[in-house]
């Protein structure tokens, strides 16, 4: 199968650029990222069983292309977090503490955790996703709750 | 509220803006598109290529530098290449899973004297942009040349296959020896006994 990306930019673009973004910190960034992905999709002749087969090629894409922009040797001048906090509207202080604190996580904790937590999927799924054991994702999704648990402390539940 | 509900209300406050357009994103990147010359043009020196699929670079890598669209198995894909003007190139590009690859090669090319000159730029597209046969992990074999892709596992006989690829107007015949090379020609299909 292979939906329209009309379709796709619908239903996916949110957590792409969500995904995006925590791998990258920048919006600007992570615009690129979600459009590139996309075009990626477009571009290719790919076959896919399933829609969360697809869910999951775009999430991979999108998150190796953060880590593209990442390392790129040229990179564009960055909003700092703190001014790009600014500009959001959160529901509450808990929740601004809240992403601030995941975005002081570093990389690898980051983006299990928010596979996890945003997008519901489960250590296996994540494995998959990131191409890393799943004794590896335990390791890092614990020790990203850990950090998050001492910073925020109750307002992060032990769920371990 | 748990973990996952706060983290969710968390993350809802990011959105990316309404300027969203693929179809600009996508005419800028297919006006970088490079009109490649034929590989009729480049078949009349002998061509000696190689290449790795691990790259160094030099902090001062010199030459030309073009970022351009290429096919690589069958997925159309944006890749930077640096020919450093003695055959040589270093290619940077992302697979279909995103993640930056890094290839370098180069080759050099036999003078009527026999003596050895180093591929030109235009030899060098003419090679990354020709058909080229991978044998995959399964057992299957492919022919992929621009966005064509061709399962050749069962064309076999006797160890070879002859592949005719046509391409707007351009025909080539390709002759593929079962895990022993293959070459390609403009006019007809090169004889098996008359490569490796």
């Amino acid at each position: 199968m292979k939906p329209s990306v009309e379709i796709l930019v619908e239903n996916y673009r949110s957590n792409l650029y969500a995904a995006a973004f925590n791998v990258c910190k920048n919006a600007q960034d992570a615009e690129d990222v979600v459009q590139d992905t996309f075009i990626q999709y477009i571009s290719q002749k790919k076959d896919f069983e399933s829609e969360q087969h697809i869910r999951a090629w775009l999430i991979r894409v999108a998150i190796n292309k953060a880590k593209n922009k990442n390392n790129a040797f040229f990179r564009r001048n960055v909003l700092p977090l703190e001014e790009y906090m600014e500009t959001l509207t959160f529901e509450s202080e808990e929740s601004s503490d809240l992403f601030e604190n995941v975005m002081k996580l570093p990389e690898k904790y980051r983006i299990v955790i928010h596979l996890f937590y945003y997008e519901d999927y489960s250590v296996n799924e994540i494995a998959d996703i990131l191409k890393v054991s799943p004794g590896n994702v335990k390791v890092r999704l614990s020790r990203g709750r850990r950090i998050l648990r001492d910073a925020l402390k109750e307002v992060w539940e032990d769920d371990e | 509220m748990t973990n996952k509900e706060k983290y969710k209300q968390a993350f809802s406050a990011i959105h990316a803006s309404n300027d969203f357009s693929l179809e600009v994103r996508q005419m800028e990147k297919m006006s970088k598109k490079y009109r490649f010359k034929g590989v009729a043009a480049a078949a009349a020196v002998c061509i000696m290529l190689f290449g790795s699929a691990t790259a160094v670079y030099a902090a001062d890598v010199g030459g030309i530098q073009r970022t351009l669209q290429l096919w690589i198995h069958g997925d159309q894909t944006e890749a930077t290449i640096w020919f450093d003007g003695n055959g040589q190139y270093d290619m940077d590009y992302t697979d279909e899973d995103g993640t930056l690859q890094q290839r370098s090669g180069g080759g050099v090319a036999f003078a009527a004297d026999g003596s050895e000159i180093p591929v030109t730029e235009e030899d060098l597209m003419a090679q990354l942009t020709a058909p080229e046969v991978v044998y995959e992990d399964d057992g299957t074999v492919w022919v992929y040349w621009f966005d064509q892709k061709m399962d050749i596992t069962d064309k076999f006989e006797n160890g070879v296959c002859y592949v005719k690829l046509v391409r707007e107007e351009e025909t080539l015949y390709l002759t593929v020896q079962y895990q022993n090379g293959y070459a390609l020609s403009s006019r007809k299909y090169p004889a098996p006994d008359t490569f490796n």
